[in-house]
This record gives structure tokens, sequence and C-alpha cells, in this order.
């Protein structure tokens, strides 16, 4: 009896053991992650970098400021953005954070796999767009993480990445921008399809690498004119070229499926908050500009009338929407609802990143400073040649929606006694504020050059704004005070006080134009 | 040999003495017979047992019970006692003589709950006096004093130390909580258990941000199946349960046949209820629609005078004549003026008077060697939104078998399908109930109502449109509800079969193995026109859809062995040892898409937007093995102990196994010191335990991937490197927890006291840490942080009253108070975001209470007066960036006050629900404000619009003085709710509130009637729910929540609990 209790007791415990003692590898192998891989090829991840690139920084839903900011656009309602109370640090972190964590780190492992595997033509197009938002975040912030930033934890590295100085950074674009472009002479196109701006095209990146170390020079002229004009002479004579036709300019395409659109028309087409500004329309008006009824509608109250509503106004300031103007039919049609409006003619429409109007206007700007090799005597050319090509880059964005600019309507508007270049300071101001107009819709590099060369001056803060000046530069997120705190506040012990009225290092307000 | 065979000795010597009990089998003396309780109802799960021999049996649910006295004891007279938790005790003397004797107890019911027994960790029954843990437990009866579907629910009010916020729409979620959260950003739900199988309380919630909120999965279960509930609050009860114990663990044990001669016993209960809203917001009635007092409709949309405009700052409801949108229209199409009045009752017209009709039936029986239950639920629930209806069906069947003298098996199975119909939109961007917060006081919800499936043509509306008084923000709330179909079914079965063996008299084996097993689909359609924010529908095409589904299958499987028998005279061992694995697979599947190409197909393979697919599979497996031990000696000193190792799948090999033991103890102290006991003191119990509970991760933390969208980009894939860093050391997450109470009983047990402190906080919490983004990441699982929480609780019973009469009064009052802190992140971090909406932020913040309510300030003087400038407030410049605290969101206690007023066959019971203390911000009031719907905002404009104006109490910044500007109604308002810095000070509120929360009065038939029907009891009653509120907070139900997660505390436009009337029949049999 008692044996047999034994016996079952003991089986029963073994039994029991068994169970619990096994296949404990068997259970570390069930959480390998079914759902996603731990490594991807390089195409894939171009695709999406891309894509976050341009929709964060043209019209993203954050960086939107960016237009009310140069006062391109003014807002109607809630206008928070334009009275500068919504483009503090909670409003403008998430770009900050999200282009980290979000193109900058994809960018950053196609470099990485494409040097591995010694494919230009996977790390060039790469470097180009990495070096691209890297730009957008430093004349936004000044200092920031760079040369420790994108290592996540790996051996090594600190999770808290130290602030560089702005200068070092320019040195670094200039630099990694030099090495791209001569890789990608004559290398294969590897990403092909997968690169949505030139389907993969050495050449065409080639170009781009090469304008943007062009618009970059410039941007240093006023604090480093030697480097500036150095830098300038390479760009021009880098391999490969600048664009200077807009057969050349690099476009991101919108699918405007009703999940990849535009993001001007999805968030122009969201609510009917929004109208143009009246500094910029009373630039265009003032000149008969062909682009205004491609930028803008005409007021609801009057079709013949082309309007701009005054930045910076409390709601009830602010002019009757219905004699103002909006934004223009290339975006969205003028009804709007609450919701999101998909599948207008606008979700399509390509946004602009660089383009042969703005690479002209620089090389005008640069002519007219005797820089980079350039003589004063080349910059009328230049500048209409950058005013020529934004017209045609309007004129053709416009075609799919029925608009157009004729070629006697560009030419009318190049004879124009204000239009004409006069050369000299007054030239430098044609050409910077061609560029603001020519800009449209790329708030982030029109507000840069609107630091820099202080045109057009009638951008100053709306009588009910809650700043006396016109913000500088953008505010540190909050999140780096609670995550990297220590990297933060050398940085800001370094530039100057974490606010609007800062001035990043090429920020010195000591251009020709400025006086 | 040596030690080792010293040792095998002493193991063997010991196993003699354990089984020695089990040679001495022969012809043992049946006793039986039945007991009852007040009126000669039975009493079911009445222990009666023969204490000196320790054996006895159960009652069944006729009162019956039956066992063997060992033979060995025939000739000898023993003492026989009934007990069971809320009675006094009984006892009888009783000679064995080998044949079967008939002995039947009376218990009267006392306040008492401290002694009896209990359903405890594993499903074991055990004698509350030897618990060294805090548990409460709770009856059949109690659950369903009042109907709620929801379980959880159901026991709001009635057990310290819980807080459970409910939602008001018609099977929503709701949050809770035991003893505080202990988590920072993971999961703080308890462990449900149900009959030994744990079971899911998902959450398909959604945010005070908007979404709809499908509750959670715990509602499934069925208040009417369940026999006991016990709710175990700290890790300390809960330590056996493992990993997902730490924050206590609810056990549900479904009620069962019995014995009944080969008889059918049947119970029946019909429940029928009235629902309203209990709370709506006080609307003004003097301005209507518009801005700066102006406003005429001529399309809706901007077309006309501010008539895109959906705030209540307009001209003043005076009778004059004002184009609107129910206009007739003039030959010429143009809409012709009508008279601009308000229409106060617009937004309380808008709900209907739900009702739900409950039946349950159930049938049991059972023989020596079989019995069975089987019961059938229904639920019909027409909300009281309009075209909202809610079906629950449950049939449960428990069937036990005795096989042969040793080997029994018991079984049981629920289906539960559950079917929501056009559940609401909540919160801000998806919610019917958005619009009544910007609206205009004149609008007629009857014209909305009657011509809601009209086109917006008929008043110049866009004619792709539904009728409606706004073309800019709004849908028809109507439309909203007719128009988009939506449906929701879970289809879920919970089982479990049982195999128990007898090894030894007081050994028993057993193996378990149960599932829970459900499929919840959500079926979303969007007609074209839909213009919530948030919504995904492209008016160019045919509407929309969202389709998902999810699957989950958690499956526990164990063997255990346990022991339950004296050793000597003097101790009583009661040991249980096993091992278990627990195996979870989740898989979802969804497709979305805002357009289609044929109207009226909601499929994918229709849709003119590419769709957005999602699937996600999720496995993990925990391997455990446990024991635990409890010593009772001479009946009144329990010293116990559990220890339990975890092998779990989500943790990197090396860190895997964990161990974590328990170790409690307590002591009768009126048995032990008879002496202490008098006239007034008549039991006292000191109890204390000390545990710790290990827990593991989530599944797939150990390597960081590459996440793909299904959406491609023109046809080419996309992949992203994940932003939370992996890692790959994870550790497993220990809570600690210390607790000691004391339970007293007074005046033979009219008085009882039953009290906890406890002490318990969390180590090595795993969550994600934020890092700096320029790192590529914005986050990293870490081990880090701890949130500790201390806290006391207390249940005291009084029956001031018990007449010979047949009339007494029965209270109950219980208290919890919780205190957490975090007391470390991770390393630099401050402060981690658990939810924002709009200008209130919820964060977890170091030292701060869990909970942290941050947003902007007003600026002020050292006095505390606003510092005003032009006549506005401004924001405290320190506080920009929502940095200022304004406290936490959990309350400083929570308690339940319940009386029961017998007076023969009728009682009175009522229960009051307290929660007091913490914070919450309302953005329904905020903008409320803003809008000018909310009635307060009278204030400024009582003469007109712009007159006499509101003068701001402070001090004029510029000049010192106190301010004497006067700005418009409408300046002020939108001031203090969003324009002048977007401060949220003004409405962050104190969420204390008082509910009435149960009220019912039942009167039992006569027992010669109730006999008649072979029934033991029929009742019937009229009862009531959250009948009455008492509460600071203007305008909303302070009580809220839209999801069992972290994110609570900020509400908007959530649905008001709602008052529920109803009358109530049951038949007990």
């Amino acid at each position: 009896m008692i044996n047999k209790t034994i016996l079952r007791v003991g089986s029963a415990l073994s039994i029991a053991l068994a169970v619990a003692g096994c296949n404990n590898d068997s259970i570390t192998n069930l959480n390998k992650n079914p759902n996603s891989p731990e490594d991807v090829p390089p195409g894939p991840l171009f695709t999406e970098a891309s894509r976050l690139s341009t929709s964060r920084w043209f019209g993203g839903i954050d960086l939107r400021t960016y237009e009310w900011i140069v006062q391109h656009l003014s807002e109607v309602q809630y206008n928070d953005e334009d009275r500068y109370l919504r483009v503090h640090a909670a409003d403008t972190e998430g770009s900050f954070n999200g282009a980290y964590a979000g193109e900058l780190k994809d960018l950053t492992q196609i470099i990485a796999k494409g040097q591995a595997t010694n494919e230009p033509g996977v790390y060039g197009p790469a470097i180009a767009l990495r070096t691209l938002v890297f730009s957008f975040l430093t004349d936004s912030w000044g200092d920031i993480p760079y040369s420790q930033a994108l290592k996540g934890d790996s051996v090594g590295t600190t999770l808290s990445p130290a602030y560089d100085k702005q200068q070092d950074i320019y040195a670094d674009f200039f630099a990694v921008l030099d090495k791209a472009s001569n890789d990608l002479t004559g290398a294969a196109n590897v990403l092909g399809d997968a690169d949505p701006i030139y389907g993969g095209d050495p050449a065409s990146w080639q170009k781009f690498i090469n304008s943007l170390r062009l618009r970059l020079a410039l941007r240093v002229s006023e604090v480093d004119p030697t480097l500036a004009s150095a830098q300038i002479t390479a760009a021009r004579t880098a391999p490969g070229g600048l664009i200077l036709t807009t057969a050349d300019n690099a476009y991101f395409p919108w699918p405007g499926d009703g999940i990849y659109n535009n993001p001007w028309a999805d968030n122009l087409g969201g609510r009917d908050d929004w109208r143009m500004s009246d500094r910029l329309v009373n630039i265009m008006n003032a000149l008969s500009d062909p682009r205004l009824p491609i930028y803008a509608q005409p007021t609801a109250a009057d079709p013949a009338v082309y309007r701009g509503s005054p930045n910076g106004l409390l709601p009830q300031n602010v002019p009757d929407p219905t004699t103002t103007s909006r934004p223009g039919e290339i975006f969205y049609k003028g009804q709007t609802t609450y919701g999101p409006v998909f599948g207008g003619a606008g979700a399509s429409l390509p946004t602009p990143i660089m383009t042969a109007a703005e690479v002209n206007l620089l090389l005008a700007e640069a002519a007219e400073r005797g820089l980079g090799g350039l003589t004063p005597g080349q910059a009328a050319a230049y500048y209409n040649a950058g005013i020529t090509a934004s017209m045609d880059q309007w004129s053709d964005m416009a075609a799919a929606g029925g608009q157009s600019i004729a070629a006697g309507d560009v030419a009318a508007y190049l004879a124009n006694p204000g239009v004409v270049y006069q050369g000299g300071v007054a030239g430098l101001r044609q050409i910077a504020q061609q560029k603001y107009v020519a800009l449209y819709m790329d708030g982030a590099n029109a507000w840069f050059e609107w630091r820099r060369t202080c045109v057009p001056s009638t951008v100053v803060p709306g009588p009910d704004a809650t700043l006396t000046y016109v913000p500088r530069r953008l505010e540190y997120p909050t999140t780096e005070a609670t995550t990297n705190k220590e990297s933060l506040d050398a940085a800001i012990a370094d530039q100057g006080p974490d606010d609007l009225g800062t001035r990043v290092w090429w920020d010195t307000m000591t251009a020709p134009t400025c006086s | 040999m040596g030690k080792i065979g010293k040792i095998s000795r002493w193991l063997a010597l010991a196993s003699v003495a354990l089984l020695a009990p089990a040679i001495a089998r022969a012809q043992g003396t049946t006793i039986s017979g039945q007991v009852t309780g007040a009126g000669g109802a039975p009493v079911i799960g009445a222990s009666v047992s023969i204490p000196t021999l320790r054996v006895g049996a159960f009652t069944d649910e006729q009162g019956n019970y039956s066992f063997t006295a060992p033979a060995s004891a025939t000739g000898t007279t023993v003492t026989v006692m009934a007990r069971r938790l809320g009675y006094q005790p009984s006892s009888a003397s009783v000679a064995l003589a080998g044949n079967p004797i008939s002995q039947n107890f009376s218990l009267s019911a006392t306040a008492t709950e401290l002694q009896g027994v209990v359903v405890t960790a594993l499903g074991e029954t055990r004698e509350k006096s030897q618990l060294g843990t805090a548990q409460q437990q709770i009856s059949s009866t109690e659950l369903n004093e009042t109907k709620t579907m929801n379980v959880v629910n159901s026991i709001q009010g009635k057990v310290s130390g819980v807080t459970i916020t409910g939602s008001g729409t018609v099977g929503g979620s709701n949050r809770i909580l035991l003893r505080g959260a202990n988590s920072i950003s993971g999961n703080n739900s308890p462990l449900f258990i149900i009959d030994g199988v744990a079971v899911s309380n998902a959450d398909r919630g959604s945010g005070p941000g908007g979404g709809f909120d499908f509750g959670s999965a715990i509602s499934d279960i069925n208040p009417e199946d369940i026999a006991t509930m016990s709710v175990l609050k700290g890790p300390n009860a809960a330590a056996i349960y493992g990993s997902r114990a730490a924050n206590g663990v609810i056990i549900m044990t479904t009620k069962r046949g019995a014995n009944s001669g080969g008889k059918m016993r049947t119970e029946v209960s019909s429940t029928y209820t009235w629902e309203k809203p209990s709370i709506l917001p006080e609307y003004q009635n003097l301005y209507g629609q518009g801005a700066a007092g102006q406003f005429e409709f001529v399309d809706g949309q901007g077309g006309g005078t501010e008539d895109y405009n959906d705030q209540s700052f307009g001209p003043r409801l005076d009778g004059r004549l004002i184009a609107q949108f129910t206009s007739p229209r003039a030959a010429d199409g143009s809409l012709i003026p009508i008279p601009w009045v308000a229409h106060p009752n617009n937004v309380e017209s808008f709900f209907n008077t739900g009702h739900t009709f409950s039946n349950n039936v159930a049938f049991s029986g059972g023989t020596e060697r079989a019995n069975a239950r089987m019961s059938f639920g229904s639920d019909q629930v027409e909300g009281y939104i309009p075209n909202n209806s809610f079906h629950k069906m449950n049939g449960l069947l428990n069937a036990a078998l005795k096989i042969n003298d040793r080997l029994s098996s018991d079984a049981s199975l629920q289906y539960v399908r559950n079917t929501g119909l056009n559940r609401p939109g909540v919160g801000y961007t998806q919610s019917v109930l958005e619009q009544f917060v910007w609206f205009g006081r004149q609008v007629d919800l009857n014209a909305l109502r009657n011509t809601y499936n009209e086109s917006g043509a008929i008043n110049n509306g866009p004619a792709n449109r539904e009728f409606n008084w706004n073309y800019s923000f709004h849908n028809n709330p109507f439309w909203l509800q007719y128009d988009n179909p939506e449906q929701d079914t879970r289809d879920r079965f919970i089982g479990n079969v049982s195999a128990t063996y007898m090894l030894a008299d007081g050994v028993n084996a057993s193996v378990r193995t149960g599932s829970d097993i459900y499929r919840y689909n959500i079926d979303q359609r969007f007609a074209p026109g839909d213009v919530r924010q948030g919504t995904i529908v492209d008016p160019a095409y045919f509407g929309g859809f969202t389709n998902l589904t999810d699957y989950n299958n958690e499956n526990t499987t164990d063997a255990t062995i346990r022991v339950n028998r004296g050793l000597g005279s003097h101790l009583l061992v009661n040991a249980t040892g096993g091992v278990a694995t627990r195996r979870t697979t989740y898989n979802f599947n969804s497709a979305q898409t805002g357009g289609l190409t044929v109207p009226g197909i909601y499929n994918v393979s229709n849709a003119a937007i590419t769709p957005t697919l999602g699937q996600t599979t999720q496995r993990r497996q925990t391997n455990s093995a446990y024991a635990s031990a409890d010593f009772t000696l001479n009946g009144w000193w329990t010293i116990g102990g559990t220890m339990r190792n975890d092998w779990s799948s989500t943790l990197p090999k090396e860190n895997n196994s964990y161990f974590y033991p328990s170790v409690n103890t307590a002591i009768v102290l009126t048995d032990a010191i008879p002496a202490i006991k008098n006239g007034i003191l008549s039991y006292a119990k000191l109890r204390a335990s000390t545990a710790r509970v290990g827990a593991d991760a989530d599944p797939y933390l150990l390597r960081t991937t590459y996440s793909g969208l299904s959406n491609k980009f023109d046809g080419l894939p996309q992949f992203s490197l994940a932003d939370a860093l992996a890692n790959g050391d994870l550790k497993p997450e220990i809570t600690h927890s210390n607790e000691a109470g004391l339970e007293l009983g007074f005046l033979n047990g009219r008085v009882t006291f039953d009290g906890s402190i406890y002490d318990k906080y969390t180590t090595n919490q795993i969550f994600n840490a934020p890092v700096s983004s320029t790192t590529g990441f914005t986050s990293k699982s870490i081990n880090a942080g701890e949130i500790s929480n201390k806290g006391q609780e207390f249940l005291l019973s009084v029956m001031p009253i018990e007449t010979a009469g047949g009339f007494s009064w029965n209270s109950i009052f219980n208290y919890g108070r919780n205190k957490s802190k975090i007391t470390e992140l991770a390393p630099g971090v401050t402060t981690l975001a658990l939810g924002s909406l709009f200008t209130a932020r919820l964060e977890a913040r170091l030292n701060k209470p869990y909970g942290a309510l941050m947003g902007n300030a007003w600026l002020r003087d050292d006095q505390g007066n606003l510092l005003l400038k032009n006549g506005l407030p401004q924001r405290d410049p320190a506080s920009a960036g929502y940095q200022h605290y304004f406290g936490s969101v959990q309350p400083q206690w929570t308690g339940g006050w319940g009386n029961t007023l017998t007076f023969k066959n009728l009682r009175l019971y009522g229960l009051l629900d307290f929660h007091v203390g913490g914070k919450l911000a309302s953005i329904t009031n905020m903008w409320g404000d803003y809008t000018g719907v909310l009635s307060r905002t009278i204030a400024g404009r009582e003469v007109d619009w712009d007159k006499p104006g509101y003068v701001v109490k402070g001090i004029d910044q510029a000049t010192g003085q106190p301010n004497t500007k006067a700005v418009t109604a409408e300046t002020y308002w939108q001031c203090i709710s969003y324009n002048c810095g977007q401060v949220i000070e003004d409405h962050i509120y104190d969420a204390t509130y008082t509910k009435l929360r149960e009220l019912s009065l039942v009167f039992d038939l006569p027992q010669t009637l109730a006999s008649r029907f072979n029934a033991s009891a029929i009742t019937l009653g009229i009862t009531g729910r959250n009948l009455k509120t008492w509460t600071k907070v203007p305008n909303i139900d302070p009580e809220f929540s839209y999801q069992t997660g972290n994110n609570q505390g900020i509400e908007f436009a959530s649905m008001p609990n709602p008052r529920v009337w109803g009358f109530n029949v049951r038949i007990t049999p």
C-alpha cells in the first residue's frame, strides 16, 4: 500500500518535473519577431526616407509654420502660428525629433550599406538627402547633434550625442558633398525606381549635390566670404554640373492616391483657415506677376481680385475672408471641409525640392558679389534665367489643372521696369525678392534666405503678434531637455539663449541688402 | 552514503508520517444533511466538517452535504461544525456508530466576514482565519444586487482599495486598479481567473482624443453565472499566479451542479431596466450661433455671415428674423428669415431612453457520481444614443463526473457572443457628442432628426452632403448614427477540463488544461461625406471602411499535487506543488480604405483607394514550477509560504529564469490567548506577509527590427528601422510587497473590522525609456524606474439593529487610500508622457504621484492675484511648455458605504460610492467656454453680446492697480480657455464625487408560494444605479474612461454613465 502510494506520488512528481524542465530553448526561439525583419535592402529604405524628407520639410503639419513665419501665407482663424504662439518648442519638436528618428536614421543606414558594398549609386543619393535634411535642421535650430548623432546604442557611443557648432557642421557638409559628387562620376544606377526623385540616376544626383553645395555656400557668404567663394567655385566646377534648367529640377512626385498626397493639398484642403499673405501678394500684384493666378485663387467676393490677408492678427481683426485670396487651385479647390479631402488635382502635385530657378538666382547673387570666380557682368543673365525657370516650373506644375504661363507673359514680366535687373545693391535686392517669390511653398528656404538677406523688408511681425521680432531660429525640443540635458545646456551656453530671437552662426545680417 | 543518505532517510520517514492515515481505511460513518439560513433558505457553499478528523464537505446548491468519517473514528463522539462566511458558525455533537447519520444545521447571518470559508489562490477553498494575506470575497447575491452587464461594474463601491471608473458607452471600457498602478507604462490591470483559467481583459478602447470604445474583454463574463468572486489585492495574495499577478488577481468561480437526487433545479432571473444619461452640460439659451453678435445662414460653410462658425457668440435669441438652416426657400432659392429663438432641449432631445432586457435561466442537477449545471443568458440593450444597440448571449455548461472512488473529472465550457451595433464615436475628433460643444443654441434637433437622410442642397448646402446645420466642421449627428453602420462581434469560448486522482487521503493529483479563445471582428462602414477628423473617407468616392479582426488564444495547462491533511493532532498541512505552462497566441488583421469603387460593397476587392492592411502575430510562453505550503498549528497559528520559478519566452536566454518567494503568517489572537476574549471582543486576528513577484517583458523587445508599410508608394515597398531600440539584456521586473492586517470582531460579530496596510514597489521595470531622438531612436527598452505605492484599506461591518421582530440593519463601509510616488525613471529622464489632449498633458513624473496632470498656468503675483494685461490674464512664462503640475489624477481615497435594511420579506439596499481627491482636466468645459454654449458664458453678455463686458478680477500689470478694463464675453471666455497662451488652469477640477451607485428594494415572496414552484425563494425587486451624483465638477460626469489603459484623467465628450431604473424577478432553486 505504502509502496503503491509512493509510486503514484513519485510518478506524478516526475511527470511534473519533466513538463517544467523541458524545452526552455524552444521558448526562446518563440521570441523571434515574425512580423518584422532584422535586415532589409537599401531600396525600400530610400523610398520611405525620401518621402519622409519631402513631406516633413515641404508643408508637413508642424513645419508648414515656415510659410507663416516668412509670410507667404497668413491665418484667418486660430491665428496661432501667425502670432508666433504656436512656433515654440512644443510645437516644432515633432519635426526635429521626427527628422532624426525618421529619414536621417534610415538615410544613415543606407549610406552604411552602400559604403559596405562600395556602391556610390546607393550612398551618393542618400548623402545628398541626408545633407539636405541636416541643413534644414541646422539652419532652423543652429547647433545640433551631428557628428555623434544617429548611432543608436552601438558600441562606443552614448545615448546623449553632443551638439556640434554650426560652423563645424557646414565644414563637414562641404566635405561629404565633395566626396559624394566625385564618387558618383560613372557610378552605376542601383536604386532605380526605388528613388522617386531621379530614378536612381547618378548624374542627376551629382547635379543635385553640386547645387546643394552652391546653396549652402551662399548661406555662409556673409559670415565667411572666403569659404563661400571657394565652395561656389568648387560647386560650379565639380563633375556633373549644376541644375540650370527646369528639366533637371528635383521634384518629389506624389501619387495622390489618397494615401500619399502632396502635403499642401492635404493641409490646405483640410480646413479653410488660411489665405495668401498680403506681403507676397502685394509684391506680385505690383509687378503683375503671371504666377499669381497659379499661386492664389481670386477672392470669393470678386473673381478679378487677388488680395492677401495681413499676418499676425487676432481673429476678430482679420479682414472678411471672402475678400482675400485662398492659395492656388493647383493645391486644392476653394471649397474645403473639416475632414481630409483627397483626390483633388493638388493631391498629385509634385513638390519641388531643388530647382533651376533657385540655382540661377544663387549664381546671379554670386556674380553680382564677385564670388566663386563669377563677375557682376554675369548677374543679369542668371537673374533672367532664374525668373524664367521659375515661370516654367510653375507653369509646368499647373498644367495638370489647365493653367499655364504664356511665353509672352514671361517676356512682358521680364520687361517690366520693376523687374529689369538694376545691378549693384538694388540688383541684389531684386535677386533676393525674386527668390522669395520663387520659393513659394518652400517656406524653409525662403525663411533662411530672408534671414540672410533681409529681403523683403516688409516681413515684420503683425500687429497682434506675441513677439516684437520675426523669429530667427526655432527653440530646441523639450524632449532634449529631458533626455539629453548636458549636451543641450552646452549648446545653449555656446550659441546663446534658447529662444526664437537668437541668431545662428551664419545669421549676421551684414548682407549688403540689409542696410 | 553520507549526508545524502541521511537526508533521504529523513525524507522517507517524513513521507511515511505524511501518508500514515491512509493505511487505516475501512468502513466509515456517513453524515449528511442540509444547512439552511433565514426562512429556511438553503445555504450554499457552507463548510460542514469534523475539525478533529479533518473530514468534511461543502453544501451544494440545495444546501445539502454528505461526507464519510473514517472507520477508525467509529465509536467516538465528535463535534460537527457548519460554517459559512457571513454566518455564525454552528456545531453539533454526533456519535459515530457506523450507520448513516442525518444532521441539519440552521445558521444565522452576521455582519462578520472574518470567519468562514473563502476561495483563494488556485481556486482552493480555505478557512479565512488561516489566511495571511488580504483578500475580499463577494457573493453572487452581492454582485447581482443591481443589474450591470459588466462584472467589473458590479463590484464598484464594494471592495476596499479598488478604483473603478466606468464608461457611459454601452459595452465600453472600465478601468480597474487594485492598490494603485505598479507599472509606469505597462499594464496595470489585475489578472482575471475563471475556474482556474486565465481570461483576457484585452482592451479595444479609445482615448479622449477620439475614436470608438469597443470595450474590454472581461465584460463577456455573465455575472449571473458567478458563484464567488475573490479579490486578491496585492502581490502577497497572488504570488502563486506568477508574472501577471503583480497587479492583483480577481478569481471567479462559476456556479456548479450538485447531487439533487436526480431532480432538476431551475434558476431564473429577469431584469428590465431603463437608462438615461445621468449628467448633461448646462447650456445657455440667450445667444445663438455666430461670432461678435452676428450670424446669417447662406450655405452653412462660410457663404453667409459667420455661418461656418460653430460657436455661440452670435446674436441674442430674441425672436428677431434671421435666415437659418431650417428656413424655407424663397422662389429665388434664398433662405427666408425666420424667428431666431433658442431650443433649450436641443442636446437632451438627442438622447433616447435606453432599455435593457436581461434574462438568465439555469438548470442543474446530479447524482452521487455526476452533476451538471447549464445556463443560458441574454442581454438585449437599446442604448440611449440613437440606433445604438448591444446584444450578448451566454451559454455555460459545468459538469463533474466521479469516475471511481479515486478518479474524478470536471469540465466547463462557456460560449459568449457579444454584438455591438453602431457604437457612437467618443472623444474629440470622431465623437457624436463633439458638436454639442461646438454648437448653436438655436439649432432645432428635430429638423436634424427628421431630415438627416436628405441632401444638404435643400438648405443651399453642398449637394453631396447630408442635411445639417453646419457644413464646415460637422456631420448631422443622426446621420452619423444611422448612415454609418458599425457592427462588432466577439465570439468567445472559455473552457477547461480537469482530472483529479486521489493518491491517498488528503493527497490529490490533478491535471487541467483550459483556454480562453476569442475572435473579435469590428466592421465599420463610412458613408461619403463623413467630415470628422481622423476618419478616412474621401468625398470623391462612395464611402470607406475599416475591418479588423483580433484572434486571441490563451492556454493554461497545469499539473498539481495537493496535500491537505493533519500531521499529528495539532498540525494541519495544506500544501500544493505543481507545474504549469501558459501559451498565448494573438493575431491581428485589418484592412481599411477611404474610397469604394461601387457603392455598398465594403470589401477590399472594391477599394478605389489602395487599402491599408495590417497584420500582427504575437506568441509567448511561460513555463513555471511552483509550490506553496501552509502549516496551521492548533487551528490558530498559520505560517505559510509560496515559491515559484518562471521561464519566459520574452526574456533573453540568460535572464529568462526567475524565482520569487512569499511568506505569510496569521495568528488568531482570541484562540491563542483565550483570556483576551470577552463580551466585547469576540475575535482578533493578526496577519502579515511579504512577497516578491517577477514579471517578464512583452514579446520581441530583444532585437531591433525594420518596420514595413503595407501601403506601397506608387507600388514601391517601404521600410524603416524601428524607432524603439531593442535591448538584448532585459531582466525580469520585480514587485516587492509587504502587508500587515488586523481583523477584529466585536459583540459576537455584530461589528467587524478587517484592515490592511501595505507598502509595495516595483523595480527593474521594463519600459520604453525615452532617449534623445538625435540618436536616431526615440526610446529604448530598459530595466529602470520604480513606483512605490503605500496605502491603507479597511472594511467595517456593523449590524446596529437586529430585532426579534425580523427587522435588521446591516451597514458596511469600505475605505482604501493609496499614495503613489515615482521614485525613479530612466537615468536622466524626469518625465514620461502617458497621454494628452489639446493643452492638458498626463505624465509619469519623477517624485510625483503616478498620473501627473500638467499644463500651462496663469501668471500671478505673490499674493496669488492674476496679473493682467489689457484686462486679460496671461500665461506664466515659467509654466510654458506644459510645465505646471496641477496634481495627480489618482484619487486620494475611494470607498463605499452599503446599507441593507431588512424587515421580514422586504429588503432595502443602498450603496454610496466615494471617490475623493485627484484632479481631472475637462476639455468639454474648455471648449464649451470657448464656444460660449455653456450657461456660465452668459457672464459678460447679460445685456447684449458685448454688454456689459467682463471685468477680470486681478491686478493690471502695467499700473499695479486692480483691473477695471472690461472685455467682451467672447474675448474673455476664449482667452481663458485657449487664446491667452493655451492655459488649462481654469479647466482643471477636483475630481471628487459621491454617487448613489445602487439602490434596490427586494421583496421575497412567501416561502409557501415559492415551494409551490419547487423553488426555495422567489424575489421581486426594483433596482436603480447611478441615481445621483454629488460633485463640484461642472457639466460632465467626473467618472469617465475611454479605455482600461493608463491614459486617464483627461476628459472630452465622454458618454455620461447612465442613470438606470429597473425591476427584477429572480427564482432561486
